[in-house]
């Protein structure tokens, strides 16, 4: 088998060499009556071509989504990543190495992270940032434990209008402790306010609200710090569209206390759902709190800069059942894709992406709308994804859609069952004019069957 | 190993010393505290007013490698806070007894001293 | 090496855009004043520059296909090609986790059949492919069998975890809320089955155990383990992050346990990323799969489809967004595929052998921690070398002098019998030529500690930076290069 290098007498010198007769000797520690008996019941091993059939075939049971554009976003964005990203990517000294233990060895990791970790804290405009949770559910989660661990109170409110994924993992993440966890309901596409109100009392640790909120609507974080911070809790702001960040206001000039997001759009593919990743960012008198591998900047014995991973003590491996989250291996490479997305995209280059997406997404949502078959289902401000009712029947909608090569937007009543044939569209810059005209005509084509 | 210990003071189990003076109790850790830690980078905040009650943990001590929590070694009110340390967390180390100490307490009830070891019981506690 | 920022001159242009912006839509009809920001300042550097700053960075690092890279329990095993390419192909990549089903049924078809693979390997009946990672597999498991009681009206509060455990069990243990009943290993380095039967009780949910364990050694006691926690109804975890010493020797469902977590980044040959993304799956019993976070992937034979079906009332419910790490899931895959029953055997058997060979041949300058074959890693100490002055940090910084990673130090450190540890997992991917000359580069540094300890403890002299001042870095924490410009400033 290529993948081991060692020739059967290879293999007979080392057994030889250690004295033993035979491989047996070496496991005799394992009782009989627990081995295995046989070979393995797994399909007998496939060549490289081989190999490479069947799995190509499977890629042709998948649509071919490369040529295709989507219209859905919901957590998951399709933005264009360039192709000098993917080329350093695949450098292996990259993606091959472990985690940075022995920084000797890992500059490159290590000073990729740190690089990240800045752009993040000015993005979010957050003193510190640890630069990957596995996700933006996850993170969430560990943002909602940090700030029980931070206020010594038991109560956390979040807005049913977090990602459906991610209000479900911080339920879970939260059932073995004795809190109490509230879901807001929202008013309008937006958290409801009044709702926040009384629900706001002193044994209150922290209000979750996601901005953009998963229909796409934009809060008003800094009114929402502000009523939460007089009862002496803390607000956790959650972003899953990570590209926002370049164009709205930052969450830390708006008085957020943990921000904490998916960083996806930077440089991540869809990938059916992962691996993505997440950061979360906050001021820096709650540096401790923080769960996760944070890089920090010092000098080797010859006074050379260097970066190491800080901090450590609030890990699992020191700390063990006393650490701040169990985390250990996150997704560094993504970091890595991250740093070099944001590197060349720039200052002006994210900006401009990120203004092509809301303006793309407005003309869409516009254009739509004039068509006759679409009505806006709420007013409120929405950055790359709006909602919309449509008079076409689902099944119609999403033959027109597909037949024409785009994916697509999310019927949102499995969430939201109120919401009857209302659908949620992103845009972002994988679309141009021409694109966007032809969905329009697409659907807008004779013969569409509105809704009775 | 380093292990100097003072007459003189009290110590607890979990390695704090204690200096009582008219009813003021000031409070640090031990010379083998300190030396198992390795270098100290961090204090836990500690206010002014906190009530502490022997035995239970009012901060943590963190280095590289460890983090250690510190128990109270007598119940009382935090009435100083030993502001140099959280300028330079060397002083732990360098000076556990003189510069190093943490806080004052004022002592609860000095029963309690009791509970504690003297430097010669401390001293054979920490035998290597 | 400069950072990025300091290559940034205002006017560069790494980026490529479209020239039409739709400028004809006004960004005051978009969004309003309040909720704009200013424009966030990163950089400034042509797509050139971006190529030659990590060109650079990384060959700072050191990576897997430069060498020996034998870290204790990480498995850094070959990342083969293939996988990576076929992990690529724009069908997979592209495919968007809310896609209606009828769309993405080659990725259901991937998840669904290696669900069948990794359950017949570890004799379990279903795995959850959600988790990110092998801590977050450990959460997950734990969480399913704090549900499993919940379910059953026990009221059970207690997690049993050996001394040699990794720190991401009991961590994970804490984040379920339960108490961490510590117990120390015997004297052969594995579970004390007096003290086991001992802490043993009704309110405690069971023991969690990496066998082999965390220095490498098959517990042999595992049938008594079994049936103690068993016979108090308590569930029995597999942390699977040493099952490189067990594909197609043993299977931990055979050897009763219920719930395994997997590192496909370790066993299954998923690169690690320089730390992630991997995957830690978890396998359960049958009696277990209703607890498991939902959805599962799930096969329609009337409609000859794939489908996420919903776990139902009693799950956990999820712990991250969408399904799983599909890419990795993926590579995974195709590495099974690509050994068959007999290769993975292979696998197995050759780590073991040259893990083995490495403990034979090193235990005269390296005193094992016990004395008995070892499984896929073994557990060797530097206490000798502590007398010249020369603890076991400074050898592994010094292996580095040789052109080789070090195997991993101070883990696991339960003494007595364990201080000063090197644990070396070699895995099946390395020749006898590549073990002979780290056995050769061990020896020499052996002599050095005795003639000229100062080589080691001023070790590493030829990597791009030297020994890093890790207490500086906690002391005064700068995270950000807008830390590092503060430092300047005073």
């Amino acid at each position: 088998m290529r993948y081991i290098p060692n020739t059967n007498k290879q293999k007979e010198a080392m057994l030889k060499a250690i004295g033993v007769a035979s491989f047996e000797q070496l496991i005799e520690a394992i009782p009989a009556s627990v081995r295995l008996q046989g070979p393995l019941k797994v399909p007998e091993a496939l060549s490289e071509r081989e190999l490479e059939d069947h799995l190509v075939e499977l890629a042709r049971k998948n649509q071919d989504f490369y040529a295709m554009k989507p219209l859905i976003g919901a957590g998951a964005y399709r933005h264009f990543i360039p192709e000098a990203a993917r080329s350093l990517l695949q450098r292996q000294e990259f993606w091959t190495c472990y985690t940075p233990y022995q920084p000797e060895l890992s500059q490159g990791t290590l000073q990729s992270i740190f690089e990240y970790q800045s752009y993040l804290s000015r993005l979010t405009k957050m003193a510190v940032v640890i630069p990957s949770i596995y996700d933006g559910a996850a993170a969430t989660a560990e943002a909602a434990l940090m700030a029980l661990r931070l206020t010594h109170k038991n109560r956390i409110i979040i807005s049913s209008l977090l990602h459906p994924h991610y209000l479900e993992t911080v339920k879970t993440y939260l059932a073995p402790h004795d809190t109490e966890l509230l879901v807001l309901p929202f008013k309008e596409g937006l958290t409801d306010r009044e709702a926040l109100a009384s629900a706001l009392t002193e044994a209150t640790a922290a209000v979750i609200i996601s901005h953009p909120n998963f229909l796409g609507g934009l809060e008003d974080l800094a009114a929402i710090s502000e009523v939460t911070h007089k009862m002496k809790a803390l607000v956790i702001s959650v972003n899953t569209e990570s590209m926002s960040l370049a164009l709205l206001r930052a969450p830390g000039d708006m008085g957020i206390d943990i921000a904490v997001g998916s960083s996806q759009s930077f440089g991540m593919d869809l990938n059916f759902g992962g691996p993505y990743n997440a950061y979360l960012a906050t001021k820096r008198p709650y540096l401790r709190q923080l769960p996760g591998r944070i890089v920090g900047e010092t000098v080797d014995s010859e006074g050379k800069q260097a970066f190491v991973m800080t901090l450590r003590a609030r890990e699992q491996d020191i700390r063990r059942e006393k650490a701040t989250s169990n985390i250990c291996t996150n997704h560094n490479l993504n970091v890595t894709a991250g740093n070099i997305y944001l590197s060349l995209l720039g200052t002006e280059g994210l900006y401009e992406t990120s203004l092509l997406n809301t303006r793309m997404a407005h003309y869409l949502e516009d254009q739509l709308v004039k068509t006759g078959l679409f009505e806006r289902v709420f007013t409120y401000p929405f950055y790359n994804e709006f909602l919309l009712r449509s008079k076409l029947t689902p099944a119609v909608l999403k033959e027109r859609l597909f037949k024409q090569h785009f994916v697509p937007p999310l019927e949102v009543a499995q969430y939201y069952p109120e919401l009857a044939n209302s659908w949620l569209f992103a845009v972002t810059e994988i679309f141009d004019r021409k694109s966007l005209d032809r969905v329009v005509e697409v659907l807008s084509a004779k013969g569409g069957k509105p809704c009775p | 190993m380093s292990n100097q210990i003072i007459e003189g003071l009290y110590y607890a189990r979990t390695d704090e010393w204690l200096k009582v003076e008219n009813g003021i109790g000031t409070i640090g850790i031990s010379d083998y505290a300190q030396d198992q830690l390795g270098d100290i980078v961090y204090v836990e905040a500690i206010e002014k007013g906190q009530k502490l009650k022997q035995g239970e943990a009012f901060t943590t001590i963190e280095s590289v490698k460890a983090v250690s929590d510190m128990n109270a070694p007598v119940s009382g009110e935090v009435i100083a806070v030993n502001e140099a340390i959280t300028e330079d967390t060397s002083l732990l180390n360098a000076d556990p007894y003189g510069k190093g100490w943490i806080i004052k307490v004022k002592i609860e009830n000095e029963e309690e001293l009791k509970n504690l070891m003297t430097s010669a019981d401390y001293a054979a506690y920490r035998k290597e | 090496m400069s950072l990025i920022f300091e290559k940034s001159v205002k006017g560069k242009q790494g980026y490529s855009l479209p020239a039409d912006r739709f400028s004809d839509i006004k960004l005051s009809d978009c969004l309003p004043a309040s909720a704009l920001g200013s424009k966030k300042e990163l950089v400034e550097v042509s797509e050139v520059e971006v190529i030659r700053h990590f060109t650079k960075l990384s060959k700072l690092n050191y990576g897997l296909d430069d060498g020996f890279y034998p870290l204790g329990s990480c498995t850094m095993k070959y990342n083969p090609r293939i996988n990576e390419k076929l992990a690529a192909l724009p069908a997979f990549t592209q495919a968007h986790p809310l896609a209606p089903p009828e769309s993405v049924q080659g990725s259901l078809e991937v998840m669904y059949k290696l669900n069948g693979l990794l359950c017949e390997i570890n004799a379990m009946d279903g795995f959850t492919m959600s988790p990110a990672a092998g801590a977050h597999g450990e959460l997950t498991g734990v969480l399913v069998m704090r549900q499993y009681f919940q379910k059953r009206g026990e009221k059970r509060t207690k997690m049993l975890i050996p001394d040699s455990a990794h720190g991401t069990n009991p961590a994970s243990a804490a984040m379920a809320n339960f108490k961490i009943v510590e117990f120390k290993s015997n004297e052969n380095g594995t579970v004390d089955l007096k003290e086991l039967a001992e802490l043993m009780d009704e309110e405690t949910v069971g023991l969690m155990l990496t066998n082999p364990n965390t220095v490498g050694l098959y517990d042999e006691g595992i049938a008594d383990i079994e049936r103690i926690i068993h016979k108090k109804g308590g569930l029995l975890y597999y942390d699977g992050a040493n099952l490189n010493a067990s594909l197609g020797i043993i299977r931990p469902g055979d050897a009763g346990f219920d719930v395994v977590h997997l590192n496909l980044h370790k066993t299954f040959s998923t690169p690690h990323g320089g730390g992630g993304p991997g995957a830690g799956v978890i396998g359960v019993k049958e009696k277990l799969i209703p607890y498991l976070p939902t959805p599962l992937v799930d096969y329609d034979a009337a409609k000859d489809s794939y489908y996420l079906k919903e776990v139902g009332k009693d799950t956990i419910g999820k712990v991250r967004s969408f399904w799983s790490n599909f890419a990795v899931l993926l590579k995974t895959y195709a590495w099974i595929l690509s050994l068959g029953p007999e290769g993975l055997y292979a696998a197995s058997e050759m780590s073991i052998i040259n893990a083995n060979y490495l403990l034979s041949k090193l235990k005269e300058d390296y005193q094992p921690a016990y004395d008995r074959y070892c499984g896929h890693e073994c557990t060797l100490t530097g206490r000798e070398y502590k007398k010249y002055g020369v603890k076991t940090l400074d050898i592994a910084k010094r292996i580095m002098d040789y052109g080789m990673h070090p195997p991993t130090i101070y883990f696991p450190h339960f003494e007595p019998y364990a201080e000063e540890t090197i644990m070396i997992e070699p895995t099946e991917s390395e020749g006898k030529e590549t073990l002979d000359d780290f056995i050769g580069i061990m020896g020499k540094i052996a002599k050095e500690a005795k003639s000229h300890p100062e080589l080691l403890t001023e070790a590493p002299h030829t990597t791009p930076i030297r020994r890093t001042n890790d207490l500086l870095a906690a002391r005064r924490p700068v995270l950000t290069y807008d830390d590092t410009l503060k430092v300047k400033e005073q």
